[in-house]
């Protein structure tokens, strides 16, 4: 079922056109991320739904009820949207303390004092903080903070909860283990909840489905595996992972294969854009699927190995082919020539 | 705030400083008092005072005096500043508070001082005339009047380059220094043309002040009678026997005419200037510049102006007030008294006016703070023609100096029915003193207002607070310690103003600002000096709670 629907979504500041038209659904329970470099409109798209910005054209929904059409002339203010938010900041109100902070939206809702204590007091223990109610915000280390800022988004038990980069303002060793706990609990409570991040790592690791914005449009939405593995545009391929590319120009085509060249050698690779021979095209390939082989046969080329680095678990190797570089893991090399494969089916050329 | 909360606020605001410049422009084209029943529509209040001599005599010397004080004000007070800051000049951190002492002070009590310490028979005076046999300066002429206006308005230069200065991260200058450049020729080179934005913005501000300037024109001008626009104005009130609204009404104008540009100017000055500050460098821990021997002669330079604008005139004050008399040969310990503190409790309008400053500088300063935060909540986070016009008409009142503003204010409780009764309550002082002050306020308040991240707003709506409660649980509790020092701030402008009660002085309304201007006027120096002691005295309480608050808020 459809727990928040964004249909044809514009949003401009002035003549500055931020959101050019988002359509997308969330379900209950599906944890989406909203992918994208700064300037994309993945934070304003998120504002948006929670209602701190105000779109010129479509319709938000929350469950069943419109909470902002356009053409309506309806907006229904951030308070009575019930949504739960997260800020980058975190944006705990420094004279209140963490309990104060969480109850605040109970407050707000006439929760008689009972219940309240009792159900602060559980979404605290949630989150790991059950004993650090009395405290205020700076006494507490980013991590802790960002646990609050969580409880008080989830106290009141919205029915979308939304995080603007919750792992920004965390270290990194930290930010790895906030990533498991956070995907755990909004699983567990089975909520429906849309962060946005830069990071794709971060979004693969949390979400169950991606929605990767370039220029406030949709480029591609599908769950981790579909965009690393299957991306529709050069955008997407680069966006997901490290890539290699090679600037070529079609040769031939075949079977929704074509085939183009790095110095001289043939390459056949995957049709992922349609050009027509003697067009201009770039061939990605992760550097993962890069092979290093033992000697000549079909997509494999010579290379000069140009310097190795060691990253602890493996090496990754710079070669040089021509004017162009290639990037591949591996063990270590010896100096000199190699042959590497790139397989075809791994070679997208756009 | 819901949007018709916050436009009625505007428009309340709107009525309340476009009503007494409305009816200022209003008089000033009619041949009697507007409260008359046969008045009509003529420009020949706009023709006497085109005509009359002293007018332009006042005009003259208004523009002279600006010009001069800016020529002395900026190069000292942006060289202060620099010492102050950036350089290891001995004993900095006992000098800076008591520099801004001249803005604390009113300046017509600052006058009085340099009457009875520089004056021909004045303390100072007497004592070089006793060693020397000679005395070297005339208090009255316009140049002395030039230099004193010049030396008090230091502090403002001070205040904006200062500030500047510290914002200034030490790594552009220490680029500087890396790329080969001494610390004169960095200091020349970059550190200050980095702040230049902001010394042009002090140097118009001084400007502008200068053609404000009343209490020590009328103090120090009068004896050779130096008139000034607004002392010209003060003096109009007598000069046809009967109060001629029409040709003050004039003045007025012309007053804001000239003041209204320099205004618009100020601002665009200091958006310059603020837009400047971001692409400074970062505001890391500053070393102090090295200035060798040269400490010595700054040193002694800081402690001649200090001594000059703030011990003597001050000192003399207070000693004239404990003194029965004084002259050549008299020892004046033997002379020590306070009878003129005892006439001043004989005096009921005197006492009252004690109590009122006290109750204007205290309640009142806190309900326009109050005002000045409900003014500022309107306009909050909300972009709109509404906050543009607010902008713009906070800067009318800035147009008017006090005295002028009284005088508005005056007419305005004149001539509104309901309002005619309040005439004479401090209610009336109140309305002005808010509105004199109200860019000064406005900007007090949201200097603690953009303090808060928006996000901590937002975060109060999306868990479910409408806009006023976000407002009362959130937005003002937050700035709560903003609020009290920005009270501090205007207390102490309350309890220093002078100029804005004098045409609102009447029974009931007596404040020791406008009761000093017209004791002057009769020549009773011995309660002048003991008022203007007790003034001091309560100012110097509200810069000490000021002085411990802030400790208190920063420990």
């Amino acid at each position: 079922m459809a727990k928040l629907i964004i249909d044809d979504l514009h949003l401009s500041y002035g003549s500055n056109e931020i959101l050019k038209g988002i359509t997308a659904t969330f379900a209950q329970g599906e944890i989406v991320a909203l992918l994208g470099r700064s300037g994309s409109g993945k934070t304003t798209l998120l504002r948006s739904i929670a209602g701190l910005e105000e779109p010129k054209k479509g319709v938000i929904s929350i469950g069943d009820q419109p909470v902002f059409d356009a053409a309506a002339g309806l907006n229904v203010p951030s308070e009575k949207r019930g949504l739960g938010l997260v800020f980058q900041s975190y944006a705990l109100w420094p004279h209140k303390t963490v309990f104060e902070n969480v109850a605040y939206g109970l407050r707000l809702r006439n929760v008689a004092k009972a219940e309240l204590q009792q159900r602060v007091a559980s979404v605290l223990d949630g989150v790991g903080l059950g004993h650090l109610g009395d405290r205020y915000p700076h006494q507490m280390s980013g991590g802790q903070q960002q646990r609050v800022a969580l409880a008080r988004a989830l106290v009141y038990n919205p029915p979308v909860i939304l995080l603007d980069e919750p792992l920004s303002n965390l270290d990194a060793k930290l930010r790895e283990e906030a990533r498991i706990w956070i995907r755990t609990l909004i699983k567990r409570m089975n909520l429906t909840a849309v962060f946005v991040t830069h990071d794709q790592v971060e979004a693969m690791a949390i979400a169950d489905r991606i929605v990767l914005l370039d220029g406030g449009r949709i480029v591609q939405a599908g769950t981790p595996e579909q965009l690393y593995t299957e991306p529709v545009s050069l955008f997407a391929s680069e966006f997901m992972g490290v890539n290699n590319q090679i600037k070529s120009r079609v040769q031939d085509k075949r079977g929704g294969y074509v085939r183009i060249e790095l110095s001289g050698h043939p390459l056949w690779g995957k049709d992922r854009a349609g050009k027509g021979v003697s067009e201009d095209a770039t061939g990605v390939i992760r550097l993962e699927q890069v092979e290093v082989v033992d000697g000549d046969g079909e997509n494999r080329i010579p290379a000069e190995l140009e310097t190795s680095v060691y990253l602890g678990s493996h090496w990754e190797h710079v070669f040089r082919c021509g004017d162009q570089t290639l990037r591949a893991f591996g063990r270590p090399l010896a100096a000199g020539t190699h042959w590497l494969r790139l397989p075809p089916e791994q070679l997208w050329v756009f | 705030m819901n949007r018709a909360t916050r436009i009625a606020v505007i428009v309340a605001m709107a009525i309340a400083v476009l009503a007494p410049i409305g009816l200022v422009v209003y008089q000033s084209f009619l041949d009697g008092p507007f409260f008359q029943p046969k008045t009509a529509f003529t420009l020949s209040a706009y023709e006497f005072v085109l005509d009359d001599e002293d007018f332009f005599d006042a005009l003259y010397n208004s523009a002279v005096i600006a010009l001069g004080m800016t020529l002395i004000a900026v190069p000292v007070g942006a060289l202060l500043a620099f010492l102050m800051t950036r350089t290891d000049l001995p004993g900095r951190r006992w000098i800076e508070p008591v520099i801004l002492v001249p803005m604390f002070v009113s300046s017509v009590v600052l006058a009085f001082g340099f009457v009875v310490s520089l004056g021909p028979a004045g303390f100072v005076t007497l004592w070089f005339k006793g060693v020397f046999g000679f005395v070297p300066w005339y208090l009255y002429s316009k140049t002395t009047l030039i230099v004193i206006a010049g030396l008090t308005h230091v502090p403002h230069v001070f205040l904006y380059t200062s500030s500047a200065l510290r914002s200034l991260g030490s790594d552009v200058e220490e680029a500087a220094r890396m790329t080969g450049a001494g610390p004169l020729r960095t200091a020349l080179t970059v550190s200050l043309p980095m702040v230049m934005p902001n010394i042009l913005y002090a140097a118009v501000l001084v400007f502008f002040l200068g053609f404000e300037l009343f209490g020590l024109p009328l103090v120090l001008g009068d004896p050779e009678g130096i008139l000034v626009l607004a002392t010209y104005l003060y003096k109009l009130t007598n000069k046809l026997g009967t109060p001629s609204y029409q040709l003050m009404a004039v003045v007025v104008v012309a007053i804001i005419c000239i003041a209204l540009p320099l205004v618009a100017l100020q601002r665009f000055l200091l958006r310059a200037a603020n837009g400047y500050v971001s692409v400074k460098g970062k505001a890391a821990a500053q070393k102090p510049v090295s200035i060798g021997v040269w400490r010595w002669p700054a040193a002694a330079m800081i402690t001649a102006w200090l001594l000059f604008t703030v011990v003597v005139p001050i000192s003399g004050l207070v000693l004239r007030a404990f003194v029965s008399s004084w002259g050549e040969g008299v020892n004046l310990l033997d002379v020590l008294t306070l009878a003129h503190f005892r006439e001043l409790m004989e005096f009921p309008n005197l006492t009252r006016g004690i109590v009122n400053t006290l109750l204007i500088a205290s309640v009142g300063g806190a309900l326009s703070v109050g005002v000045y935060t409900m003014l500022n909540l309107a306009a909050h986070r909300w972009q709109s023609g509404w906050t543009r016009l607010m902008d713009y008409l906070v800067l009318l009142p800035r147009a008017m100096p006090g005295l002028v503003a009284g005088l508005a204010i005056f007419w305005v409780f004149l001539f509104t029915p309901f309002l005619s009764p309040l005439r004479q309550t401090m209610i009336a002082i109140w309305v002005a003193y808010t509105l004199v002050w109200l860019a000064y306020g406005m900007r007090l308040v949201s200097g603690a207002l953009l303090q808060i991240g928006p996000e901590l707003e937002e975060a109060g709506r999306i868990v479910g607070a409408s806009p006023g409660r976000v407002s009362r649980d959130l937005t003002i509790p937050l700035v709560k310690v903003g609020l009290f020092s920005s009270w501090l701030l205007i207390f102490v402008t309350f309890m220093r103003e002078y100029s804005t009660g004098v045409y609102l002085l009447a029974p009931g309304t007596e404040v020791i600002g406008s009761l000093l201007v017209s004791l002057w006027g009769t020549g009773a120096v011995d309660l002048v000096t003991a008022l203007s002691t007790v003034n001091i005295a309560m100012i110097g309480g509200g810069l000490l709670l000021m002085s411990l608050f802030g400790k208190r808020s920063h420990g």
